[in-house]
């Protein structure tokens, strides 16, 4: 494929003729290689960038301003508490309701916590406000808490706040654990 | 056809952007998120395992001049010499605390590569310098965007002071940086 093409017109007659050279230069491997580069280059320079997720966190309240009123019926919200070892927490309770029954462990997998939250959605009493309360707790890796805003955009669920796990949870969560 | 190719060769080769080694390998948590990290002004805080933070100034050498004149001013150390704002204008991350930041811009440059911080710039209740870096950074300029790269196993409380302290300073809209989640 690479060799130079010499037309070789026959030794014939004694004298010696310059030989005529065929100039074209098979340029298919130039060309081979020039397009290897080009899909090496597109390819690297689409992936080099990572992939981002927006975060946006809600303002502190000020001084002289009153906390807006964040209470949410409890049949409308979910609070997911993420533990230690991957594991995740779920209840629809409030201090007095909760205990070992009711605080129910589940998995970050498709069938786990996508389908705990798309069933306490379907049965919320106004879907629209339907809200994800996430209580990482300090045994969370960040790992736990990306996964569970990704979750919250595979589930289409716009309104999610994170906040820290109340003590009366934390007693029930350790328990769980085994502590 | 050839030449048309040969261009596109060239515009690739021109415009590609190395990827700059990491000090320490980070491995960020997948995610669905299609979205590819913008071309903004872009600062990055790095999160390793272990919990040290790196703070990573944008990529533009007067303002990060600037940046350093701001820190230095903030906190009351002697002004840098010209060779250390040079130095710090090539730095790929500040991971010491501002007053160490003296000597680690006086190493050789192949030192502060493979330069890796024991303790990081320190963020707790009580010193909150690498807010402090975000703070003044934003000071040379407020369109700066901030990135948040951390590692899948750093301890969520790290990460929840980071965001505190984040909100201290009303700085409430920045990217996580994840990796793209393979298909299955």
């Amino acid at each position: 494929m690479a060799e130079v093409q010499v037309k070789d017109d026959g030794g014939k007659g004694g004298k010696v003729r310059s030989k005529k050279q065929n100039t074209r230069v098979d340029m298919t491997p130039m060309v081979d290689l020039g397009f290897l580069l080009i899909t090496f280059f597109m390819f690297t320079t689409t992936f080099s960038k990572p992939n981002v997720m927006d975060l946006g966190l809600p303002a502190k309240p000020k001084e002289n301003q009153k906390p807006p009123d964040t209470e949410i019926k409890l049949n409308n919200s979910i609070s997911l508490i993420i533990g230690k070892d991957n594991k995740i927490f779920y209840h629809q309770q409030d201090q007095a309701g909760l205990n070992d029954q009711t605080l129910i462990e589940t998995n970050f997998d498709r069938e786990g916590i996508t389908k705990v939250i798309e069933r306490a959605k379907a049965g919320a009493s106004d879907k629209e406000k339907f809200t994800v309360i996430i209580k990482p707790t300090d045994d969370a890796v960040y790992k736990n808490f990306v996964d569970i805003l990704d979750e919250m955009a595979i589930t289409k669920n716009e309104r999610y706040g994170v906040t820290d796990i109340k003590p009366w949870e934390e007693a029930i969560y350790k328990k769980k654990v085994g502590e | 056809m050839c030449d048309v190719a040969f261009l596109l060769l060239t515009f690739f080769i021109l415009t590609t952007q190395f990827k700059k080694p990491d000090v320490e390998s980070i491995k960020p948590p997948s995610s669905i998120s299609e979205k590819l990290l913008p071309d903004a002004s872009l600062m990055t805080i790095n999160v390793t395992p272990a919990g040290t933070f790196y703070f990573q100034p944008v990529e533009n050498g007067t303002e990060r001049i600037q940046l350093l004149d701001n820190m230095a001013a903030k906190y009351k150390l002697p002004a840098f010499t010209n060779q250390e704002k040079v130095a710090f204008t090539k730095v790929q991350a500040v991971g010491v605390p501002i007053g160490q930041l003296k000597g680690f811009l006086n190493l050789p440059e192949d030192k502060q590569k493979a330069f890796k911080a024991k303790e990081g710039i320190p963020m707790d209740s009580t010193n909150k310098q690498l807010i402090d870096w975000v703070q003044q950074s934003l000071a040379v300029n407020p369109n700066y965007k901030l990135a948040i790269k951390g590692d899948v196993t750093t301890k969520y409380p790290k990460v929840k002071g980071l965001f505190e302290g984040l909100r201290d300073i009303d700085f409430l809209k920045f990217w996580l940086i994840t990796s793209q989640e393979k298909s299955n």
